[in-house]
């Protein structure tokens, strides 16, 4: 692998077995003795033989419909899941910004989570340290910054893990729609902070819903029907192939 | 291979110091006698045992003090039952976590094993008042507990991976886990002597109890001031060697599956 390809998808499928009941327990167990028959075992394919490769500070966007596979595959490229065959290789730090917010404890305050949360996002201590008056005016909750997050509206909330999200220059930027959080001031602000994120030469692979975010943000598309990949190109075409598949 | 440990280790070490730090603030934080309840109910715990087996049912051991017998016991296997239902609890409850941020899973019952171990190290304040106020005495012997002490957190561990990764596919676990405890508490000799039992069999299936060989470490040094047998350090090595790896096996084995059923 050259170091020029940033992500390299081989052939990858994700298998998800359908009969897996989550949270079995012995009492589930019990209850299925009574029924006669017994659980299908069936197989869905969230992504089929999909291969791809991005190079160095290329923006590509990703199109098809829901279901389609596209989260499975950013999640695959994040390292979140394994794929059921085939691999998937990046060339460097993935910055998933995928769900924000996540590892927060709401019974920590602003400044213990600015801290927990980076620490999940894999930032190192130091980068954090200096970072932190930035995440904190960025997010403007400097005022609450001891108050337990359990307190905080949930515009605050977003507002604070976007703000933590977005302090790196990652080389793999990883975008499941374009966030706008908080305020209508602050949703202008967050865009913004997004938008300078994806064009400023890091390489990007980004969902959006939003045909024209991706034709505007994107130099290459690739389109996933049912799990495989139909298309792959300029974003110019290969949104105007889905438009016209659609029926727009 | 160990290069690569090394870089993980560095990589994550600061993680894991915020997930125990984080167990930390929440559990000290906001309750007003703070850390001061760590300390307290070891001593209540023991206060209670202590009156019901030493003045209703008679209990006594032999030559040395009865407290420190007890306390002893009870310090250790609190850890274990303590860090060991955390553990077990970490993967499931941090699955929100998991299913959209890629960390080395293990991490979780590790941090629940370190958060309560250094828990486990409050609790030696009251075991050591408790030893020295029964008039039970020190020795140079004590040196040699840290040893055991790695010993049972390695056990734990083992035993945390491995119900970790059980519960995540068995949900029921932690209520089958909790009468396991019960009868657990109960056939480890921590309120009675094991010389007190008739049955030679049962003797010699009680001693197959890791949790026994640990406690009967610690009783050797704290109230006996001899030096374990050497047969003493194997059985606590080896047990303690055998549950991680065990553990971290099992658990290595399944991780990726875990995504599926969370």
């Amino acid at each position: 692998m050259t170091s020029d390809i940033m992500v390299s998808s081989e052939r990858v499928s994700m298998r998800f077995s359908l009969g897996i009941e989550k949270g079995f327990s012995v009492k589930q167990w019990f209850v299925n003795l009574g029924k006669k028959e017994g659980r299908a075992r069936q197989d869905f394919y969230a992504l089929r033989d999909v291969s791809f490769t991005i190079r160095r500070g290329e923006v590509v966007g990703l199109v098809g419909s829901n279901g389609a596979g596209k989260s499975t595959l950013l999640k695959l490229v994040a390292g979140v899941m394994k794929p059921s065959l085939g691999s998937v290789r990046c060339g460097g730090r993935v910055c998933p910004m995928i769900e924000l917010g996540a590892g927060f404890d709401l019974q920590l305050t602003a400044r213990e989570n600015i801290y927990l949360n980076g620490a999940i996002m894999g930032y190192p201590r130091a980068f954090l340290r200096e970072r932190f008056d930035a995440i904190v005016d960025f997010s403007e909750l400097r005022d609450f910054l001891d108050v337990p997050v359990q307190n905080f509206s949930s515009g605050m909330v977003a507002r604070l893990a976007f703000s933590i999200a977005t302090q790196i220059e990652p080389e793999i930027l990883i975008v499941d729609e374009i966030l706008s959080v908080g305020d209508a001031a602050f949703q202008q602000k967050s865009e913004e902070k997004m938008l300078s994120l994806i064009g400023g030469g890091t390489t990007v692979l980004f969902v959006s819903h939003s045909v024209e975010q991706i034709r505007k943000l994107c130099s290459r598309a690739l389109w996933l029907d049912h799990g495989e990949l139909r298309a792959d190109g300029k974003s110019d075409e290969i949104c105007a192939q889905y438009l016209a598949a659609v029926g727009f | 291979m160990i290069r690569a440990l090394s870089s993980a280790a560095q990589k994550y070490t600061f993680l894991l110091r915020e997930l125990i730090e984080r167990d930390f603030k929440v559990k000290y934080k906001r309750s007003a006698l703070g850390m001061l309840w760590s300390l307290l109910y070891p001593v209540m715990m023991m206060a209670v045992m202590a009156l019901v087996f030493q003045n209703v049912f008679r209990f006594t051991t032999a030559g040395v003090s009865y407290l420190s017998y007890l306390m002893t016991g009870l310090t250790l296997f609190n850890y274990f039952s303590e860090a060991s239902n955390l553990a077990m609890s970490s993967v499931v409850a941090n699955s929100a976590l998991i299913r959209k941020v890629y960390m080395p899973k293990y991490i979780f019952p590790l941090s629940k094993c370190l958060f309560v171990g250094i828990n486990f190290l409050l609790t030696l304040l009251p075991l050591y008042a408790v030893i020295l106020l029964t008039g039970t005495g020190l020795c140079w012997q004590h040196l040699l507990l840290p040893f055991d002490w790695l010993c049972l957190l390695s056990f734990t561990l083992g035993m945390g991976l491995l119900l970790s990764a059980a519960a995540v596919f068995l949900r029921d676990l932690f209520y089958i886990y909790s009468i396991v405890l019960t009868i657990w508490t109960y056939l480890t000799p921590i309120m009675y002597d094991l010389s007190a039992i008739g049955n030679r069999t049962l003797i010699a299936l009680m001693k197959l109890n890791p949790l026994y060989q640990y406690i009967a470490f610690a009783r050797t040094v704290i109230l006996y001031h001899a030096t374990p047998q050497p047969r003493q350090f194997l059985a606590c090595f080896l047990s303690a060697a055998l549950f991680l790896l065990v553990g971290a096996f099992v658990f290595r084995k399944r991780q990726d599956q875990f995504l599926y059923y969370l």
